[in-house]
């Protein structure tokens, strides 16, 4: 009993000492996120409105975006990678909805979308919004999904950027006059991103522990995956990247690298819904099933500089079936 | 045989080879099947999602039956050397290198649209079917591997050593699984998809896609699309920072392909046509030559037939005025010496004469060619 | 005849003694056709490649290289006598054409033959006129081959005729139709030369890729075509050269006396041709701006070509035509073969795969090289059995109505 009593001891300190360890570590990290004050005197947010020349009483345009400016102004190296003439002048100064002579006719449209912007030699090339965010998906722990699969992109999608809470219509008809009092657009701005923070995720107990991935187990035994290893490793490596949670934004946003394509549900169909045992010739851009599998895992690998397994090392993830086994005696015996 | 008959004979033999290469002029240089054939499939290589495991090979081997090599398919080794298509191993991967990073890229006949061999073949057997692969038939093969010297991609391979049935061995594009419904053996083997079977014109729409979705990710160009006339297989690369080294200070566009040993200069016209400008002109020599050197012979003839005419011209004249002389001359004796003295040296003359021709005409023989 | 040449009578029709005695020439030979026909029946029962260092990125090596693309240019001296003598009416080149006719068509046979080894399936030669690929060059230079060693066949037949004619009377009548349609058949021969010796040029058209540029050109079927009549009338006073040697005592005086009238005017004529060719040599590199290649390896090896093989033989044909040197004509012709065999050398071997790694070049093993001196003293060989019993070096006395 004694020596129970010792024992129990000794582990109620372990205990003690890993909660303490891992509630010190959990603690300090929000407070290791850079702390973001502005180093300018610009407006920490704003919602940048559809500004346009011509007369449009209506308010009819594409939805403004809210834009947090103290976020994106901490992250680059100067003013002037956004701002590439030298002037901190709102975009819209130069790039209108039809665009001004000003901003050599560039729209605002294109001013925010163009994915990749040609090198100008005399002065500083310019960057969009969508250019610079596809460049940070080359990140180590975003290249994985985002090197594989394009996911849909419903309409939805748009209003990930376009879409400010609590805009009304005068709201609208002012912002893009060019009027709307900076206040009221300040206002607009916290409580849009305020509504952003956050954002619901499945979790990974949310899916299931293995799959059995055994639908064209042939030469090979069926592979055994581990989903909610996967899962957890992926929201682990993004949980402190900023960039990610504002994007992630819809409780499935995770898996629909993987479930691309279908409904984003808590259940998806499986793979061989869509992915024929053989290639289709009339379809052939969609991946037969086996090649499927193997363009996601090893792609997703290949993104995430992950270097096991070899990608030729086929019994890594599934073993050799019995026919395999044979043949291959057959091929060694022949070989002699 | 009789003169005309062997007339007949070489003049037809002449139309024959006369006709025979007109038919090679039009087929070479006439018009073209355009857009070839529109539903023909291909396959696209994309050597981003290659893995190099050399499965097409053994799908290869398996589909066709070909003997098992001494290393087996799982042995990745053999990607160690730079390797090329052999009479028994139609595909092979190789390796190169990329950015520093390895890219496998397969290697087989590319069935081009209008392919060089079937151009080269002097005994058709080549055939661009309609499906898109460029098949052989060896049964009339006479082995004289010019097929292998037309071929920009270095795919046929021969072989040398067997004595009695030395055939030309590449890939069928698995054309007669193709004509089952089946997928050619590589493709179907391959388990990541860098194969992509389908319409060469869908295939060429998918590459474009996936280009265009993966900015920076592939070199912007189908290699095959238009390279020597378009290829039924095509391949894309991955896209990789020119080099600029001592050796190319201005590192060309297309290195990416270089890089994986395609050539990159064969120009977007089928080789085939290369030959067909001198094709073109063979009718034109036959005809123009004949009447060329006949002319010149005529000349050569009417210039004989001149200078002859001429020398006899001038072999008269003096001939008559030696008469003239002689006569002249006789008359005078007979005046002066009595007719018997007149008559003896008239015989006298006359032999002179003679022998004089004679010597003259000799020597006018040798002469008349100078 | 006056110099007592051995004229094989009806009774005596053949004069093989020539073969038999103990001459290094005739030990040489020996030991070269014996070893070839050891070479040929291996090459025959066990595959080409248990001979050849051929491989599948160098299908044609040493037996196209030399034996056809050398062989054919060299047996150029046919059409480039005929025409010289026949349609230019050079009479006093007529001792010549025998002589230049018999090499022609031994030539043309024997590149026959030589490719008889190169092929994979040499029995289906004739395929290529029951399946005619007509888009190929290949088929053309096939067909045009073909016809032409029928010509010089037919062309050639009056020697044989002459020779058997006591014993076999009716070959007077074949002989007669042969002299009446000389013409015909000159004309034809020029025209079946033209084309094929052009096509063999044509030939590498196809390979831009794997022909140095140096020596790819599009014009490449015109360097062939005037580097063959070059070499046509090189061949016939390099031929007349050793047969002025070895069979000198089977030559009438006819021959002997136009026979250096032949050199020089031949080398006049050959000089302008060789003029001629450095010219659109010199054109074609300027014009596809290949000057930098020189620089390089193969530059020095075009150069030593072009200037070496194409313009000093042309400038020394002109100094012997006009001195009147035999020597140095007789040098200028061998000068001139050489260079043309370096020519077909650098298309077929040296030049072509030239981007490709030293370890995948080719190099001609000794048993292919065996088998082209094979054929070369097959050539010879034959050459001497009917010199030995046809008037090709003489006229023949009951046939002196030949001109």
């Amino acid at each position: 009993m004694r020596n129970g009593t010792t024992l129990l001891l000794l582990a109620a300190i372990a205990v003690a000492g890993v909660a303490y360890l891992t509630l010190g570590d959990a603690g300090p990290a929000p407070a290791a996120a850079p702390a973001l004050t502005s180093v300018s005197d610009a407006p920490s947010a704003m919602v940048i409105f559809p500004v346009g020349e011509k007369p449009n009483p209506e308010g009819v345009g594409m939805k403004p975006v809210a834009f947090n400016h103290l976020v994106h102004e901490n992250r680059i190296e100067s003013c002037e990678s956004c701002h590439h003439t030298g002037d901190t002048v709102a975009c819209t100064t130069c790039h209108t909805v039809e665009g001004r002579a000003e901003g050599k006719f560039v729209t605002l449209a294109q001013a925010m979308h163009s994915p990749n912007i040609a090198r100008q030699m005399q002065e500083n090339t310019p960057q969009s919004c969508v250019g610079c965010h596809t460049r940070q998906l080359q990140q180590q722990e975003c290249a994985g999904c985002h090197n594989v699969v394009k996911p849909a992109r419903p309409e939805t999608y748009c209003n990930t950027c376009h879409k400010v809470n609590g805009l009304t219509k005068a709201d609208m008809v002012a912002g893009i006059a060019g009027s709307l009092p900076d206040d009221r657009n300040a206002e607009l701005a916290a409580d849009t991103l305020k509504a952003r923070e956050n954002p619901t995720q499945l979790q990974p107990t949310d899916g299931p522990y293995k799959v059995m991935i055994d639908e064209i187990a042939d030469h090979y035994k069926a592979s055994m995956y581990a989903h909610r290893r996967h899962v957890a490793s992926l929201m682990e490596r993004i949980e402190d990247n900023s960039l990610a949670s504002a994007f992630h934004n819809q409780p499935t946003t995770l898996c629909s690298t993987c479930h691309h394509n279908s409904p984003l549900k808590g259940a998806p169909p499986k793979c061989g819904s869509c992915h024929p045992q053989r290639i289709n010739p009339a379809n052939p851009e969609r991946p037969q099933l086996k090649a499927a599998y193997h363009l996601l895992c090893m792609g997703c690998h290949k993104g995430m500089n992950v270097a096991r397994p070899l990608n030729t090392s086929c019994v890594t993830c599934h073993k050799h079936s019995e026919a395999r086994l044979a043949d291959s005696a057959a091929a060694t015996l022949g070989g002699e | 045989m009789n003169r005309r008959k062997f007339l007949t004979i070489l003049g037809s033999a002449g139309a024959a080879s006369a006709l025979g290469t007109a038919g090679a002029a039009k087929a070479a240089g006439g018009t073209h099947t355009w857009p070839y054939y529109e539903n023909s499939y291909g396959v696209l290589h994309d050597t981003t999602r290659c893995i190099g495991c050399r499965r097409c090979e053994e799908g290869c081997n398996k589909a066709n039956g070909l003997p098992r090599p001494d290393k087996p398919f799982d042995d990745l080794s053999a990607l160690d050397e730079r390797r090329r298509m052999t009479p028994t191993a139609w595909t092979v991967v190789n390796k190169y290198e990329l950015d520093d990073k390895p890219v496998f890229r397969k290697l087989q006949c590319f069935h081009c649209n209008d392919p060089a061999c079937a151009s080269a073949c002097f005994a058709k057997c080549f055939q661009k079917q309609p499906d898109g692969s460029v098949t052989y038939d060896g049964s009339q093969c006479v082995g004289c591997r010019y097929c292998m010297v037309a071929c920009p991609f270095y795919v046929p391979s021969f072989e040398y050593n067997d004595a009695w049935d030395p055939l030309v061995q590449k890939c069928t594009f698995c054309e007669p699984r193709l004509k089952e419904g089946k997928l050619p053996g590589c493709v179907d083997a391959c388990p990541m998809d860098a194969l992509t079977f389908g319409r060469r014109s869908d295939l060429i729409k998918v590459a474009r896609a996936r280009i265009k979705a993966n900015p920076g990710k592939y070199a912007d160009y189908i290699y095959g699309e238009w390279d020597a006339g378009g290829t039924a297989w095509m391949v894309l690369a991955p896209s990789a920072s020119a080099v600029a080294d001592e050796k190319h200070p201005l590192a060309e566009t297309g290195h990416e392909f270089k890089a994986l040993g395609l050539d990159t200069h064969l120009g977007n016209r089928p080789m085939g046509e290369l030959t067909a400008g001198a094709l073109g002109a063979v009718p034109m020599i036959v005809a123009f030559w004949p009447v060329l050197f006949g002319g010149a012979y005529a000349i050569s003839k009417r210039r004989d037939a001149l200078h002859k005419a001429e020398t006899e011209a001038v072999i008269k004249e003096a001939r008559d005025d030696m008469a003239n002389a002689m006569d002249a001359a006789v008359r005078k004796i007979a005046e002066t010496q009595g007719p018997g003295v007149a008559d003896t040296a008239r015989q006298a003359m006359a032999e002179v004469l003679k022998t004089r021709e004679e010597a003259c005409a000799n020597c006018g023989h040798h002469g008349e060619d100078k | 005849m006056a110099h007592g040449i051995l004229i094989p009578a009806k009774d005596k029709l053949f004069n093989l003694g020539e073969f038999f005695t103990f001459t290094k020439g005739n030990i040489l030979t020996a030991f070269i056709l014996a070893g070839g026909l050891i070479i040929t029946l291996v090459r025959f029962t066990q595959g080409i490649g248990s001979v050849a260092n051929l491989s599948d990125v160098q299908p044609w090596g040493m037996w196209i290289g030399f034996d056809l693309l050398c062989g054919v240019a060299l047996a150029a001296g046919g059409y480039f006598t005929t025409v010289a003598c026949y349609v230019m009416g050079m009479k006093h080149f007529h001792s010549a054409v025998r002589p230049a006719v018999t090499t022609a068509f031994l030539g043309y046979a024997f590149v026959v033959v030589a490719l008889l080894y190169d092929l994979g399936h040499w029995w289906r030669l004739p395929y290529m006129f029951f399946f005619p690929g007509t888009t190929s060059v290949l088929f053309e230079v096939g067909l045009c081959v073909a016809t032409y060693l029928t010509v010089l066949f037919v062309e050639f037949s009056v020697a044989p005729c002459e020779w058997l004619a006591e014993k076999f009377p009716f070959l007077l009548k074949w002989r007669a139709l042969v002299n009446r349609t000389t013409i015909i058949l000159t004309i034809f021969g020029v025209t079946l030369s033209t084309l094929h010796q052009s096509s063999l040029g044509s030939l590498f058209l196809i390979a831009p890729g794997k022909l140095h540029p140096l020596w790819y050109s599009p014009f490449i079927p015109m360097f062939f075509f005037v580097s063959s009549m070059a070499a046509g009338g090189s061949m016939v006073i390099f031929e007349g050269m050793f047969a002025h040697k070895s069979v000198h005592h089977y030559m009438d005086a006819t021959h002997l006396k136009e026979a250096d009238e032949v050199v020089f005017s031949f080398s006049k004529a050959v000089s302008f041709i060789l003029f001629a060719y450095f010219m659109i040599k010199l054109t074609d590199l300027l014009v596809q701006a290949n000057t930098p290649y020189l620089c390089s390896g193969y530059g020095v090896l075009w150069l030593v070509e072009v200037l070496g093989f194409i313009l000093l033989p042309a400038f020394l044909y002109a100094k012997g035509a006009r001195e009147r040197n035999l020597k140095i004509c007789r040098f200028a012709a061998a000068a001139t073969v050489l260079g043309i065999v370096l020519n077909r050398f650098n298309v077929c071997m040296i030049a072509y795969n030239y981007a490709l790694p030293s370890a995948e070049r080719y190099f001609p093993s000794i048993w292919e090289i065996w088998i082209s001196c094979f054929v070369v003293t097959m050539i010879v060989t034959a050459y001497r059995f009917i010199v030995y019993h046809m008037p090709v070096l003489y006229e023949h006395p009951n046939f002196k109505d030949a001109h």
